[in-house]
This record gives C-alpha cells, structure tokens and sequence, in this order.
C-alpha cells in the first residue's frame, strides 16, 4: 500500500515570520512519478518546497513522505529519508571546484548513481571538473546542481525551476535527464512556470494559487486543459 | 657588515628567534580566529581568554596536589597537559558555543563582537579576581631543557620545539581545509549553511565543532606559550588585538593569509626591535594601515561580501521619545535642578560619558558603522586637552577646543582608512587603528605612560568664571553637553543625516541614488570623532587627569555597551544608557576587580536579552500600546454597525 504513496502533502500551513506563505496545501506524489507545481510569481510554489525540505521553521500541517510524517523535522533529518532539493538559485558554491560541488553532499542510501553514470548523463562536466563551481555557463551550474543530488541516493528530487533563463536547447537537454531518472524510478516533484516544458514530461500538474492548490490536471487532459492553464499563468 | 651598521649578529639572531617564536603563535590564534570567522561570520574577541585558559590550564595541572590538598592527584606536567588542555579547553568553547554563540549568528556583527567581548571580560575578570595580576612561573619540561650552540646563536630545545610544532599544527590545518572533504563541507557551509543542510549535514553541529576546534588551537597556544610567557589573567588581552590585525593584514577568512601574515609580522616585529625598538609595539598596526590602502581585501583575501544586517530599533516618527526639542528642554531643566540632589561630580562624569556614546551613536546608530576605536578620539582629546591646559597654560576652553582639533584630525585620518571596509572588518580596522594611538601614549614621553597626564588644572573660563568651583563646572559640562546634543539631533534631522540613514539601511541603493556615501560616511565618521573628542576633553577637565584606560579598547567597549543598553539609533537611548553604565559603575566601586567580571557580564545580558536596549523597547512598548488602541477604537466602530443590523433583524 504505502509503495504506492510517495509523498503526501495534507493542510500544509507556513508562514515567514508573520507572513503567511501557505494557506493549506494539499497534493500528493506518487511513487515514480514527475508532478509539477504550476502557479505565477508568488504563488507558494518553492515555499512549498522549502517546506517540505524543513526549511521553513514555522508551518502546520502533514507531510507524509511514505508512511512517516516528516512535518517539523530537521533539514538534515528530512535528508536522510531521502528527499534531496534543488533550489531556484542552484546554490552552486563558488569556493568549491565542480569536481568537490558533486561530491559534496554525501551518500545517504542506497541506488544512488555512480560518478561514473553521473559523467555519462553530463559529459560536459567531466570536461571542466576542475573550475570553481560558478565559472560554469547558467545551463551547465544547472546540470550540476542536478547531477549532485543523484549521487546520494534520494528517491524523491524537488527541483525548482530547473529551466529558468536557460536556452531551449539546454531546456530540452534537461528534459531527457528528468526523464531517464523516472526510468530509474525516482520521483520528482518540479516547480514550473514553463507549461510547455512540463507539460512534455510530466503526470500530474497542480496550479497553485495564494498558497494553496486550485486546480489538477493529469498528463492527459493536458491537450483539453492547456487554454484552463494558460489562463492560470496568465499575469 | 653587519657590525658596521653597529648590530651584533647575536642581537639580530637573538631577535628574530623571539620574533619567530611569536610568529608561531601570532600564526596559530590567527589561525583559529580566521577559521572561526570564515566560517561562523563571528568575531571571536574571546580568543585571547581561551589562549589564556591554555596555559592556566597548564600551570593548573602541575599545581594539582596544591590546588586540591588530599585528594592525591598527582602533578601532570607538561606533556599530559599537550594532551588534556587543548580537548578541555575545545569542550569549554562548544559550551560557549552552543550557550552564547548561537545565538548571535542571524544578529548583526555588533552583537557577536559585543558578546565575545563581554564573555573575554567575564573570564579574564574571573582570574584576574582569584589569581592577581602577578604571572606564574612555568618550567621548560625537563625533555627539552637546553639547546644547541649554532656558532652565531644559542638555540633552546624548547623554541625549537614550539617553531616545529607550530608550524606543523598550521599548515596541517590549512591543508584538511583546503583539501579534504571535511573543508568542502566547511567552505559550503559558509556560502549557505541552510542548502548544506538539505545535503544531510548537521550544519549546526558542524559549526560547533569548528568553533571548539578553532577553540582548541587557541588552548593548543596557550600550552605551548606557558613555559615562554608569564602565565597571567592578562597575557591573552594583549595579544588579541594583535591578532585581529594579523586576520585584516593576511585577508579576513583567508586561513594560508592568516598563517602566513603571523610568521611574517612576528619577523618583522623582531626586526624592528633590533633597527628602531620604539616602533616595535606599533608595526603591525602600522603594516595593517598600509596594506588597508594597498589592498583593502588583505594580502591574501578574496573579495568578500559582508552581508550587514541592520537590527535596530524602529523608531517611530513623531513618538515623544524622538522629540529632540522637548528632550533638550528637559535635559536642561533636569540638568539644573540635578546638582540639588547629587554630587555635581556625577552629574558630570553621567555628561562626558552621555556625550561620548552619543558621538558613537551617531556613527553606529544612524550610519550603521560598527566602529570599535572611538577611545582614540577620546583619549587623544583627553591627552592634547591635559597637555595644553597643564604644561603650556592654556585657557580651559582654548585646551578643550585643542583636543576637539586633534580628535577631529585623527578622526578623519581613521575615517579614511576605515570606511574602505564594512562591518566586522570596520570594527577590527577602527580597533587595530585605536591601538596605534593606544601603544603611541604607552611610549611617548609628553603622556608619561602609567601615570597620565595629571593634576589638569580648570582654570577660569574665558578668564571669568573660575572652574575650580564644582558648580561652575558642572554647569559648563552640562552646557557643553546640551550643545553637542542639540547639534546631534540637529545632522540627523537634516537632508544630511536622512543620507546617513538610507545607507544604514542600504548602501548600495543610496549609491544607485547618486550619494557619493564614502564621502557621506567619512563626514560623520569625522563629526563623530569630534564630539568624542569634546567628551573626552572635558572629561580631561573634570576629573583633571588624562590615562592610558582613556585610550584603552574598553573605552570604546564602553561607548558600544551604553549605546546598546540605552537603545541604538535612538535620540535617547545613550544618555540613558551611560545613566545606567555610570550607576552600575558607582554601585560596585567597592567591589575592586569583580567590577570587570560584572562589566563582562552586562555585555553578555544586554546582548542576550536586551538587544533593542532600555529606549528601543520602550518604544516598541509604546508603539505596540498605539497599535493596540488604534485596533480597539477600530473594532468599536466595526461593532457598532452589525449591532444595529441585529436589533434590525430581531425586531
């Protein structure tokens, strides 16, 4: 039963400091599947992810991530159930080279992959894994900022807006990459604001509005539903 | 030919070994303070009193069987103390950490120098109280007694020793930061500690830890430093300052600039006692000042960016606390009817001290520059006010205005080095600048070092009023203050000092706005100086005596303490807060040394619990009580309406 329910997020409240970010999210990730947060600016969507990685202090509510409720506890906690975040910025350190940037968060489980297939997927960091970690071009940070939370062996990847200001050919490069991990059975929850990307690779769409989910579309009533979507992003 | 220019080479040799020797150590606490810095964004001004908790350490294991007679401890020597103190003293540091640190690492860097400075005080007042100022011997363990004749010197085993040891504990230490995983996580924990986190990484925990560490080393200097030095409660206040400047001079959180810098300065600091010894207390700050206009990131550092988060109190516009004209008014009715009630002469010494910390305010409060040397402009003030009243004759008021010019000169020299940095950087620079200024009076003969200048005569003012008489002096003082409050209040009310605010909130927007604000912080920096200085002038006059303690970096420990307990950023918060300062002092005059302990631990409270101060929580108070009433009439007129579509409805 619980094999089928990835993550679980019910009545999820947050606040920073006296401002209220989420006003009661409720969704769910399925074991194995890509579903993606739609919303506008300001929506709570990476509030949401914050969250659920434990990095807003302040919020009420459940998040289940497979039978345990995670809700409240410790970044570092919430780590090791293997949950791993990619946030909007990359947060690729400059001190760092690209070679000590992929390495640096450590392997919390089991089936991460290896340097080796890592390399594989990103051959363009085998390339300049010796240069601090911000000389790299946006799209290759990117790649990186992927690449590392691969190799500890998460099962769910919360990635927010990996395509943000990258060019279409780097935006359709990491679409197969999201792509061959769902191969590999992981899950991923993804903040967009790109429907056309997500629309490609995902099964599930939530449209988040004022920290909260207003709507749901599944991947195949994505043709039916995209004027009701675009009307949503619409600013 | 070295004898030519008339110097032994054994007095060469001899020198630099000494230098060399406190190079290593200089090396290895910059070493811990540059590691604690860049990675915890704290100022570890305690530094000194770990080291020093090394070697008490030390003595204390030796002296085990007299300390605790019947017991039958035995004596541990010096090698066991290798072993325990530098862990025991790490252990006391992740106390302190996981007590006190923590808990200023989202605050601004004021707080965290405030609470290092405090905890320094609190635990050198400590030994200080039980042990006297008086050194203890330690011996060279018997292993390394003697030494080897190199034909030019004579080499102890010990120094030997203490180079190798040294220098492998530096560059081992470099080398697991630089090099190994454990660095990597240290270095990303510095650019952001909450992503590390997500990676499964006790950041917390890890932070801790590099604290003890850093800790640690410095109670690794202090086991080493106990059979070359005087075990002594003071021997880490000296040298921490210097510390500090070795950290800027090699580059803030660069750890091979800092290793590198400490054996460089201590050579240098040898050299100069065998070509020009007067100058040998002052070189490295000297060094420190030249490199600032060099290379203002420090020969080794990286462009950093210090975030400055400004955390000081909201003051409401139009509160009655912000009221410049009604507080002057009231300070002079008040300052009349004062001298009634009490001695004149704490009224005055309540004066100076509102004035200094006001002059500090207006530097930290509304510019938002951590200064931490404003003992310079008092102290220099105090001098130049003494000198000229005592040896050349000179009018009270033409001695007061001297000082005035020569704060204001030394001021805007400060200023001008200093405000290329900002936050913790500004603090150290203004602190290693104040001490040039310090050790220069330690040594010139016109200050007559311990003794100051004393027996300042007040003389009559504009030949009229004779300041002999306390009440005239009172009045003067009360007069001077008034004047130097009205014309604080008088800059921060001006298109000039809302400059001065917009780059305390945001400097990098007050530049996109066209405000040259170097040259807007280099103005207040300079008024700053100046008003400190007319404190400490009259402050010269009062008491009638200009001392090194004038000087002294707790001086301006001083002026950062009242303005913090008054409230900074308020008009009144440093009156109120040397109020407090002067009372607290006044009450434990017969507690002899406790009152550095009492001191230490002010800073410490205030830090933890009273960080808006007396002033900016009142305001709070007030504004929160406004709020209140203003929602309460609100909700009365809201309530008014339904009830009436009530009774509608009933009927």
């Amino acid at each position: 039963m619980t094999e089928a329910i990835g993550l679980t997020v019910s009545d999820l409240h947050a606040w920073y400091g006296d401002s209220k970010a989420l006003h009661g999210m409720n969704f769910e990730v399925r074991r194995g599947e890509i579903v993606t947060l739609l919303g506008r600016n300001g929506a709570g969507k990476t509030s949401t992810l914050r969250a659920i990685m434990g990095l807003i202090r302040k919020q009420t509510g459940a998040i289940h991530f497979g039978s345990q409720n995670i809700s409240g506890r410790l970044p570092e906690a919430i780590a090791k159930y293997g949950i791993a975040y990619c946030p909007e910025e990359r947060g690729i350190f400059a001190s760092l080279t690209v070679a000590e940037n992929l390495v640096l968060p450590p392997i919390l489980g089991k089936g991460g992959m290896t340097l080796h297939e890592i390399y594989g997927l990103f051959p363009n960091l085998l390339d300049r894994r010796a240069s601090p970690g911000t000389r790299l071009s946006g799209g290759e940070q990117q790649m990186l900022a992927i690449a590392r939370i691969l190799r500890t062996g998460a099962t769910l990847l919360l990635l927010d807006e990996p395509t943000e200001g990258l060019a279409p050919l780097i935006v359709k490069q990491i679409g197969a990459v999201l792509r061959s991990l769902k191969d590999r059975g992981l899950t991923v929850l993804l903040v967009e604001q790109n429907f056309r990307f997500a629309s490609r690779i995902a099964d599930r769409h939530y449209v988040v509005e004022n920290g909260r989910v207003i709507d749901t579309l599944a991947a195949a009533d994505v043709a039916d539903g995209t004027d009701r979507i675009e009307k949503y992003l619409k600013v | 030919m070295m004898e030519l220019i008339g110097i032994s080479p054994a007095l060469l040799f001899g020198q630099l070994l000494i230098g060399l020797i406190n190079g290593v150590f200089y090396a290895m606490m910059s070493l811990g303070v540059a590691i604690i810095f860049g990675m915890l964004r704290i100022g570890n001004f305690v530094h000194g009193a770990q080291y020093m908790l090394g070697a008490f350490g030390t003595w204390f294991l030796l002296q085990l069987p007299l300390l605790f007679p019947g017991l039958g401890l035995p004596s541990l020597g010096y090698w066991w103390a290798l072993a325990i103190v530098p862990l025991g003293v790490a252990v006391v540091g992740a106390a302190m950490e996981w007590l006190f640190i923590r808990r200023v690492y989202d605050l601004d860097h004021a707080y965290g120098l405030l609470l290092t400075v405090g905890l320094a005080m609190l635990i050198e007042g400590l030994f200080n109280v039980r042990f006297g100022a008086a050194g203890q011997q330690y011996g060279v363990p018997e292993s390394l007694q003697g030494g080897m004749r190199l034909g030019f010197m004579f080499l102890p085993y010990y120094r030997l020793w203490v180079i190798v040891a040294g220098l492998v504990i530096c560059f081992g230490t470099w080398r697991v930061i630089e090099r190994t995983r454990l660095g990597s996580y240290l270095r990303a924990a510095t650019e952001n500690p909450d992503l590390v986190r997500t990676f499964g990484i006790n950041v917390p925990r890890m932070l801790m830890l590099t604290y003890a560490f850093g800790v640690g080393l410095a109670g690794l200097a202090g086991v080493m430093a106990a059979p070359i030095y005087q075990v002594s409660p003071q021997m880490g206040q000296s040298i921490i300052v210097t510390i500090f400047a070795v950290v800027v001079i090699g580059g803030m959180g660069s750890i091979f600039g800092a290793i590198v810098s400490g054996l460089m300065l201590g050579l240098i600091e040898g050299l100069t006692k065998v070509f020009y010894p007067q100058a040998s207390t002052t070189v490295i700050f000297i060094i420190m000042a030249t490199v600032l206009l060099l290379r203002p990131n420090g020969l080794f550092g990286k462009e950093t960016v210090a975030h400055h988060v400004a955390d000081f109190s909201t003051v409401r516009t139009g509160s009655l606390l912000e009221n410049g004209r009604f507080w002057l008014a009231a300070i002079a009715i008040g300052g009349m009817i004062f001298p009634f009630f009490f001695y004149p002469l704490l009224g005055m010494k309540i004066l100076c001290l509102a004035l200094f910390a006001c002059a500090y305010n207006l530097l930290f409060g509304y510019v938002g520059l951590l200064a931490f040397g404003h003992a310079a402009f008092f102290g220099a003030s105090a001098y130049v006010t003494a000198h000229c009243a005592a040896v050349w004759g000179f009018a009270p008021e033409a001695a007061l205005l001297s000082g005035v010019a020569v704060a204001t000169a030394v001021g805007a020299l400060f200023g001008w080095l200093a405000i290329r940095r900002q936050g913790l950087y500004f603090a150290m620079i203004t602190l290693a600048l104040a001490q040039i200024a310090y050790f220069y009076a330690v040594q010139a003969p016109w200050t007559h070092s311990e003794d100051g200048i004393q027996g300042v005569p007040r003389g009559k003012l504009l030949g009229l009023i004779d300041l002999d008489v306390s009440i005239n002096m009172y009045f003067f003082v009360l007069c001077v203050f008034l004047f130097g409050f009205g014309l604080i209040y008088r800059i921060v009310h001006s298109p000039f000092g809302q400059v001065l605010k917009s780059i305390r909130e945001n400097e990098q927007r007050a530049i996109s706005l066209g405000y040259s604000t170097n040259q807007f912080k280099q103005v207040a920096f300079t008024i700053s100086a100046a008003l400190a200085g007319l404190a400490g002038g009259l402050k010269a006059l009062v008491f009638q005596i200009a001392s090194l303690a004038d000087l002294f970096f707790t001086t301006s420990a001083d002026a950062l303490l009242m303005t913090l307990i008054g409230g900074v950023g308020t008009l009144l918060g440093p009156v109120v807060g040397a109020v407090i300062v002067v009372l607290i002092q006044k009450e434990l005059a017969t507690l002899g040394s406790w009152v550095v302990v009492v001191q230490g631990a002010a800073f410490v409270l205030c830090v933890l619990f009273l960080r808006k101060g007396v002033v900016g929580t009142l305001e709070d108070y007030l504004g929160a009580r406004e709020e209140r009433r203003r929602l309460a009439s609100l909700a009365r007129i809201t309530e008014k309406t339904p009830k009436h579509d009530d009774s509608s409805r009933n009927s």
